[in-house]
Order: C-alpha cells, then structure tokens, then sequence
C-alpha cells in the first residue's frame, strides 16, 4: 500500500509551522533582547528584521559555500567519510575527464549566442511595440506567454516540434531536404544540431519577456528628450543612437547579467531532452549527474567551482564593461 | 523607423503638438510594423498551438502532414489516459494526488517565503544600524551564486536531518529571507514609498507591529501581489529540488510526474499526444493565474530592471 496524502504532508506542515513560529519567534526576542541589552532601538528593531535573512544566509549560503570547497578537494561518495586528494579532481577534469570539455564549450556557445540573440530580437519587438501600435495589451500578453510555461513542458513541446520523422519543424523543412535531397535533419541526436536547436529553443523561451522589460525601459525614457531633439532636426537613426540606447542602457544592462547567469545554469530543458554524449551536455546536468547518478560528491563540487569562476569572471567583465556604455541618469556614464 | 520626422515636415510653433496627416507613406510604415509584430506573434504562438492541438489527437493523426490544426475527432480522452498509464506505471499517483502534492508545496513554499520577505525587506529598507549596507551587499552578491554550489553541501544537510524524501527540503529553507530577489524588489518598492504615514503612526502611538501591520502591509500589497505570481511561478516550476529530494512516485509534483512518465516510456515511440497533454496540464494553471493577474506578473518582472 502506497503512503496516504495525509501522511505525507501532516509531518511536513507541523515542521513547516514550528520553523515559521521559530522564525518570527526570533525575530521578536532579538529585538526586545538587543534592546534590553541597550542597543539603540532602531538598530535593534532593524536587524531583528533582517535576522531571518542573516540565519539562511549563514545556513544555506556561507556553510554550503566552504564545505563544498572543502568537498571539491576530496573523494566522498556520501557513505564513507570524505577523503582528502589535494587538487587530483581539478587535475582529473581537466586532463582526463572526456565529458568535461565538450559541456563546458556548449554552456559557454549557448550562453554566448543565445543572450545576444534574445537580446536584439527583444529590442526589435520592444521598438515596435513601443510605436503607438493599437491593442498593446493584447501584443505584450502573446510576447510574454512563453515565460510563463513551466521549462519542463516547454522542453517536451520543443523535443516534439524537432522530432526528426515527424516534428513540426521538419514537416517544415521538407521542400528544403527534397530540394538538397537530404534526410530530415536529426535535431537533438545529431552532435553538430544539438546547439542550433537548444538556441532556437531558448530563444522561443525569453525573447518575448525580455521585450516586455525593455518596452517598459522605453516608456521610461522621458518623452521631452524627443521632443527636443525633434526641434534640433535629428533624425530617427540619431535619436535611436544618441536617445533611446543611452537612455536604455540600464535596463539592457538588467537583461544581459541576468540573461548570461540563467544561460549558464540551464537545467530543466537540458534535463528533459537527452543529446548524444559527444556533443557534450549542459554543466548543470554534468554536475547533478555527477553528484546524484554516479555519487561522486567530491568531484560534482569542483565542477560546481569552476562554473562558479567562469560566471564570477563573466560577471566581474561585463561590470567593467558597462562603465564605457551604461548611462545611469544623473551619473555622466 | 521612418515616422517619427520626415523630411518636409514643418515643426509647429508650439513643438509639443505634432500633427500627423496619414500619407500613403506612413500607412505604409504603420502596416510594416503589423505585418512584424504578426510575423513574431506566430513564432510565440504556434508552438503553443501545435502542444494544445496534438494533446487532442488520436496517435494516427500525429503524423498526418499536412498538419490537422484542429483535430477531428477532438479526443479529450487523451488527458484522462495519459493520467491513467502514468497511474499504471506508478500506483496511486492519480491526477489529484499530483495536483494536492504540486499545492501544497508551492503554497507552503510560498506563503513562507511571503512573510519572511516581507520582514526582511521592511529591515532593510527602514532601519538604520550599524553594517546594514555592508549586509545588503552581500544579500545582492548571494544572487551571483550558481544554486548548483550549495546543492551538495545542502543535499547533505538535509540528509542529516533525515528528511530527504519528506517535502521539508523543498519548503522550510523559505523561511529563512525568501529569497535575495525578492528581498531586493521588494526593498526597492519600499523605499519609493515616503515614511511619514509610519512616523504618523508612531507619534499616535503604534507599537512597532501596529505599524507593520496597519500601515507597511496594506502600502506593499500591490507588490506582493506581484511578487506572489512570481513566487507561485518560481515552486510550481522547480524540478532540481523534487529531482533530488523526492525519491517515493506516490509524493512527486506535477513536474517530477511528467519527468517519470517521459522516462518510463521508451525513445524508441514516446506517445506525443499523452506528453502534450500532460505538458498543457503542467501549463495551464500559471496561464489561467496569468489571464487572471497579468499585470502583476508585467509588475514583478520589470520592477527591478527598470527603477533599479
């Protein structure tokens, strides 16, 4: 006999409002404590505010942090104690391992196409939309949908629209293989596809809610911008140029941060479509399997670390960067 | 890009007022941007159209080309077999027990993290004390980090605690902030908003939870609200946490169900109509919650691109 609903969710709602009643219970005795012990009162009352965020922050951020450090320089498989190897997992990775190189070039291909791609079609749709175009509520609710799927159904309908025999797309492409006289193209199975098809994927994925944030960006620009412009004789190119891209800048920043972390740490649509091992797979499916499949708890973390570098060090150019084409308003950029 | 000023075109005395006569030139730049915004909407909606079509065909009707848009017969049968062979396969894993199972953690994990946000947003927002910018920062920096670092460290806390295959995992870590996003929203909301109805407030005597409840709640609503559809969004759609916590068919969500169908049928002939199904299932509940409330979900995602 399977376990009832009952059963499973009564222990997790009693544990679930301890935590929650220990929480605010927390909250209430540090500020009457610290004030008790003459802190001053507004310190006091803000930082018992903040202290739920202080405990997960120590909990679930700091301590994960160091001990996976610690766990990407040892050999541990969960049932044994972890056991100290120095750097041979970083070694391993780079040397020997097979699978390492071919996932870290497709993360970092599909990072590099997929967010500048998504950005200059949502910059496009976000021009237009931006236009005094009629019924914009109705354009902005159809441009958004797609963010609004779950990544996993939207990882089987695109798994299903590439399905070589009988996938919309190749139904699509027929009169292209009769005319070159080739078979359907074996999106996902054949190494050399498996990028084009996840960008097209990704692109389909975010390229509309991107456009609704940089529409809202444009509708931000002050309008009186134009308007002098229009008196001083600039054309359309120039107040693109010297108006819209400055004045948007901030909100393209926005959009490219987030765009490259999410890229990078595709998962659920990497989980649920498998693609040949050659073509190699997405770092966050290397490291979970790693982690969960083959329970090498040691090496998944200095695969973890060093998709952590790579994304400190993207992050850490793409701030240096912005210096030279972000212009904060009020701030000469 | 050709309407904005034209060649020819006299600049008013009063150069806020701009007429504009339709020419045959401007219709036709008005038509150019139709006809691409059209052309985009297709590229969005038929992919949607192809997974609610193919969720009502019968199996032989899949691979008809060219493609029946609207299935003849509609075969709503499809969502209660697909639901029924995924029930054979996993014993009892009805269509209900996964949607009380999706439920109850997404508003579990919601509601917590509501409140605590709520809090901590509050802190940071309205309160003085010494290394509070200093603590700020590293909430923001927080965001920077691949969830996939503390994955093992916190698979392995929870193990300790014996609670792996128990929702726990999936739910209480909401507690604790809800999240360096949202705290960041919703501390960003705050501050447009001026202190002198609370100061109001704290000469006319409120105590400090009077003052949060009375007058912080009720000036933040729509925010939350905005950052409720977000938050729902975010639970309904986790598949790493169930993948790694949740090991017992009977308990999965939504998400984890339709992973194990999947798995369980071979490459070889994946029934495309039962996945479509169960994909538009997976769906429809943020679409409904998005027709419904869609200006919270426009609000949540461009609060902090825009003002920040």
């Amino acid at each position: 006999m399977y376990l009832s609903a009952w059963d499973s969710y009564a222990p997790t709602i009693v544990r679930w409002l301890l935590v929650g009643g220990g929480i605010i219970a927390i909250v209430v005795g540090l500020n009457k404590g610290l004030q008790a012990l003459g802190v001053r009162r507004e310190t006091a009352r803000g930082f018992a505010l903040i202290s739920p965020w202080l405990l997960g922050f120590l909990i679930w951020n700091a301590f994960p942090f160091a001990y996976s450090f610690y766990l990407s320089f040892t050999k541990y498989n969960i049932f044994q104690p972890p056991e100290w190897i120095g750097i041979q997992n970083y070694v391993e990775m780079f040397t020997k391992d097979t699978d390492f190189w071919p996932s870290l070039r497709l993360t970092l291909l599909f990072a590099a196409l997929n967010v500048p791609l998504g950005m200059v079609g949502a910059l496009g749709v976000a021009l237009l939309l931006n236009r005094d175009v009629k019924a914009i509520g109705l354009w902005r609710t159809i441009y958004y949908l797609p963010a609004v799927l779950p990544a996993a159904a939207v990882a089987l309908l695109w798994r299903w629209m590439f399905s070589p025999g009988s996938g919309l797309i190749n139904f699509f492409l027929q009169p292209f293989y009769a005319l070159f006289n080739i078979g359907p193209l074996q999106w996902f199975t054949e190494p050399k596809l498996v990028l084009p098809a996840f960008i097209i994927m990704g692109m389909w994925g975010v390229f509309g809610a991107n456009a609704v944030i940089l529409l809202a960006g444009l509708k931000n620009i002050p309008q009186h911008l134009y308007e002098a412009a229009d008196i001083d004789g600039a054309g359309t190119m120039q107040k693109f140029r010297f108006i819209t891209l400055p004045m948007l800048s901030s909100t393209l920043f926005y959009t490219l941060v987030t765009g490259i972390i999410g890229a990078l740490q595709i998962f659920t649509q990497a989980f649920f479509i498998p693609v040949p091992r050659r073509a190699g797979t997405f770092m966050n499916v290397l490291i979970y399997q790693e982690a969960f499949t083959f329970r090498n708890m040691g090496y998944a973390s200095a695969l973890a670390w060093v998709l952590l570098v790579i994304i400190l060090i993207l992050t850490v150019l793409v701030f240096r960067s912005s210096a030279a084409w972000v212009h904060y308003e009020g701030v000469k950029g | 890009m050709t309407t904005t000023t034209r060649p020819g075109t006299v600049v008013p005395p009063h150069p806020i007022v701009r007429v504009r006569r339709p020419d045959a030139r401007h219709i036709a730049g008005r038509l150019v941007i139709y006809l691409l915004l059209a052309f985009f909407s297709l590229f969005v909606l038929i992919p949607l159209a192809y997974m609610i079509s193919t969720s009502l065909k019968v199996e032989e009707q899949l691979f008809i080309w060219p493609i029946q848009w609207i299935p003849d017969p509609i075969q709503w049968q499809n969502y209660i077999q697909a639901f029924r062979s995924l029930g054979q396969i996993a014993p009892g894993l009805t269509f209900w027990r996964i949607l009380s199972n999706t439920l109850v953690i997404t508003l579990l994990a919601m509601s917590a993290e509501l409140i605590a946000v709520t809090l901590v947003a509050y802190g940071f927002a309205r309160f003085r004390f010494p290394g509070r910018d200093t603590l700020f920062f590293v909430m923001l920096s927080t965001m920077m980090l691949p969830s996939i670092i503390t994955l093992i460290p916190t698979f392995l806390i929870w193990r300790n605690l014996n609670l792996i295959d128990h929702y726990d995992p999936l739910v209480l870590g909401a507690w604790f902030g809800g999240g360096a996003w949202a705290v960041f929203m919703l501390r960003q909301f705050l501050l447009g908003i001026p202190p002198e109805m609370e100061e109001a407030a704290v000469v006319d005597g409120a105590n400090a939870f009077q003052v949060y409840y009375m007058i912080i709640l009720p000036l933040v609503k729509p925010a939350l609200l905005a950052l409720g559809v977000l938050m729902f969004q975010g639970n309904w759609n986790n598949f790493m946490g169930p993948l790694i916590y949740l090991n017992t068919t009977v308990q999965f969500p939504m998400i984890l169900a339709l992973q194990f169908f999947l798995a369980s049928l071979s490459n070889e002939a994946p029934k495309w109509h039962y996945m479509m199904a169960m994909a538009t299932v997976m769906a429809a509940p943020l679409l409904a919650l998005y027709f419904v409330a869609q200006k919270y979900f426009i609000e949540g995602l461009t609060m902090g691109a825009v003002k920040g």
